[in-house]
């Protein structure tokens, strides 16, 4: 397995009331290219942040040490246009984009090779597949250089809630259309036509009634569908599922799931799946990383997470899990004098 | 045994939108017996959070009846209703957004004492006290800003809101739902030692079926505002019978720790 990226020494810190928090520490792990992998742990274990960390939108006032190196390949040349005029300026990224359309330095460095050394902030221009729920705070792209992969393009970010990623003012074909519009340099027309395709590809009903549709006109998995379409519509290497499930009823969540995991191997895309349960991470995916309080506990092959736990923690983590096959808690309790 | 704590027939509601009525509760009918629990499991929209809103007579039913503790409770009004009600409380799956955030822990359970009359004045600090003890809090929380304090400290204060006027019935619409696995089983716990010693009845809503087949005694299965299936909790969850009760367990992520 080749990595796709390699995390070291990664230390998060955000400013709270006057004093300094550190969401993450001395995090290092390799994501390999292809692969499904899971990051899980309870709220305040950064995982999140490590999310955030890796699609490089975090936000501006965090402190960040340590590096993330991308091992991509060069990508091909871009006719990537600047983002349309009638896009509502929610993004501070307008003038950021522009830099990421000249020829990539990275075809200058040989395979093998890391192609982007950074210190962070993989990105240098915005995730503009519609999905980051307003972008005002995240970090400039100043610290970002030519190197990096791009967000949208190169990365797709799927959140927990889609009412937020969505422009509820505009008709979720559009949201679509204005990826391939930025990042595949496609005429409006071809945008549209590949819009519906992937409207169809996350298997929404009726594509043609639901290009037009506004967000709430959708339910809250169909709006997940268009939040997914729109975050794979450039074709990007890593997809991050950030909670992308957590907010449905058990039922959609198993479809979404289910979508993800063809999507992610049709694609070829390398999976970051970010959760709290612990069940649904091992039916996914083939490594789980452990985190709590901002440290990494444990990473390893699912099965091997589940069924031999290296950590106390994981272990506690599993006995929480109410499977249905727990024994009732009310006879746990009689159990235990 | 008498009649049930609470009875329901019939229960029906209809919500219009944009010209077409909906039946969210279509002709439902259950009943809860004095320290049991009961759970109301479904898909998003099937109708369970709106039983618990009729219930708690937020929402009025365009149709049936409701009995509890002996009485029509729809038939109630004014200050009969507001005495009744400190029989049936609630905990819902946001305690942040239920309560004030601004106001401190001992104002959220000074209220149902002051406004149910249960203590004077000079009483209800050593009432609240005892209130956050008896959830697993300490006393020294009183002080605090609800937004200050955890997600699982938020919802053991909810829960002891919701037993600060010795309720024999209490409504929790997902309450557990939010929170972190560990929490989540502590707050169980509490809940069942609770209603061991109060007999204290639940209506336990929930989408998550492991968390029903531990903590009830039976459910009601849910689909598009009716009952699609109704019985013991693990006989529900091990063998549903209706395609939705299937649906739902098929869909349940499973650990297989083996």
């Amino acid at each position: 397995m080749t990595a796709l990226l390699s995390i070291r020494d990664l230390t998060v810190t955000y400013r709270r009331d006057g004093g300094e928090v550190a969401a993450l520490k001395d995090i290092s792990l390799d994501i390999a290219a292809g692969e499904r992998l899971a990051i899980i742990g309870e709220s305040g274990s950064g995982k999140s942040t490590l999310a955030l960390a890796v699609a490089g939108l975090l936000p501006a006032s965090a402190r960040v040490d340590g590096r993330i190196d991308w091992f991509l390949r060069p990508p091909p040349p871009l006719g990537a246009k600047a983002p349309p005029s009638v896009l509502p300026d929610i993004s501070p990224s307008r003038g950021e984009i522009a830099p990421s359309s000249r020829p990539s330095p990275i075809s200058r460095i040989a395979g093998g090779e890391p192609a982007a050394k950074l210190p962070i902030s993989p990105l240098e221009g915005e995730m503009s597949g519609r999905t980051e729920g307003g972008a005002k705070d995240r970090r400039p792209s100043a610290i970002a250089t030519d190197y990096g992969p791009l967000g949208g393009r190169d990365i797709g970010f799927v959140f927990q809630d889609p009412s937020a990623s969505l422009d509820p003012v505009m008709p979720v074909g559009k949201q679509i259309a204005e990826v391939l519009y930025t990042h595949l340099g496609l005429g409006w027309p071809q945008a549209f036509a590949k819009a519906r395709t992937l409207l169809e590809r996350v298997r929404l009903p009726d594509p043609d009634t639901a290009l037009h549709a506004f967000p709430h006109q959708l339910s809250g998995g169909q709006k997940q569908r268009v939040a997914i379409a729109a975050a794979i519509a450039a074709g990007p290497k890593l997809l991050i599922a950030d909670e992308a499930t957590s907010a449905l009823d058990t039922i959609v969540q198993a479809e979404i799931v289910a979508l993800i995991r063809q999507l992610v191997s049709e694609d070829g895309m390398t999976l970051l799946f970010i959760s709290h349960d612990i069940a649904l991470a091992a039916e996914l995916a083939e490594r789980i990383a452990v985190f709590r309080h901002g440290r990494l506990v444990e990473i390893g092959a699912a099965r091997q997470i589940i069924s031999a736990p290296r950590h106390a923690y994981t272990r506690s983590l599993l006995d929480a899990h109410l499977g249905l096959d727990a024994e009732p808690l009310s006879r746990q309790a009689e159990a235990s004098p | 045994m008498s009649s049930p704590l609470l009875s329901v027939s019939g229960l029906t509601k209809w919500y219009r939108r944009g010209g077409k009525t909906i039946a969210a509760v279509d002709n439902v009918s259950f009943h809860i017996e004095t320290g049991e629990t009961l759970a109301l499991a479904g898909p998003s929209g099937s109708g369970k959070s709106t039983i618990a809103r009729l219930v708690l007579r937020l929402v009025e039913p365009d149709a049936g009846r409701i009995q509890f503790d002996g009485e029509d409770f729809l038939a109630l009004g004014g200050a009969a209703l507001r005495s009744r009600r400190a029989r049936l409380q609630m905990v819902f799956q946001d305690p942040l957004a239920a309560f004030n955030p601004r106001a401190t822990v001992a104002r959220v359970l000074d209220d149902p004492l002051r406004i149910h009359g249960i203590a004077s004045r000079l009483k209800r600090p050593r009432r609240i006290a005892a209130l956050l003890e008896r959830v697993g809090l300490t006393p020294d929380l009183a002080p605090r800003a609800i937004h200050e304090i955890s997600g699982g400290q938020r919802q053991r204060v909810a829960i002891a809101r919701a037993i600060a006027t010795k309720p024999s019935l209490i409504v929790l619409d997902e309450a557990v739902s939010a929170l972190d696995v560990s929490v989540r089983g502590q707050i169980l716990h509490l809940l069942l030692d609770l209603q061991r010693e109060e007999r204290i009845a639940y209506l336990f809503i929930s989408h998550d079926l492991g968390v029903v087949r531990a903590i009830a005694h039976r459910v009601a299965i849910f689909d598009a505002g009716r009952i699609a299936e109704t019985g013991d909790a693990r006989t529900v969850v091990d063998a549903p019978q209706s395609a939705i009760g299937q649906a739902l367990v098929a869909a349940t992520p499973r650990l297989n720790r083996a």
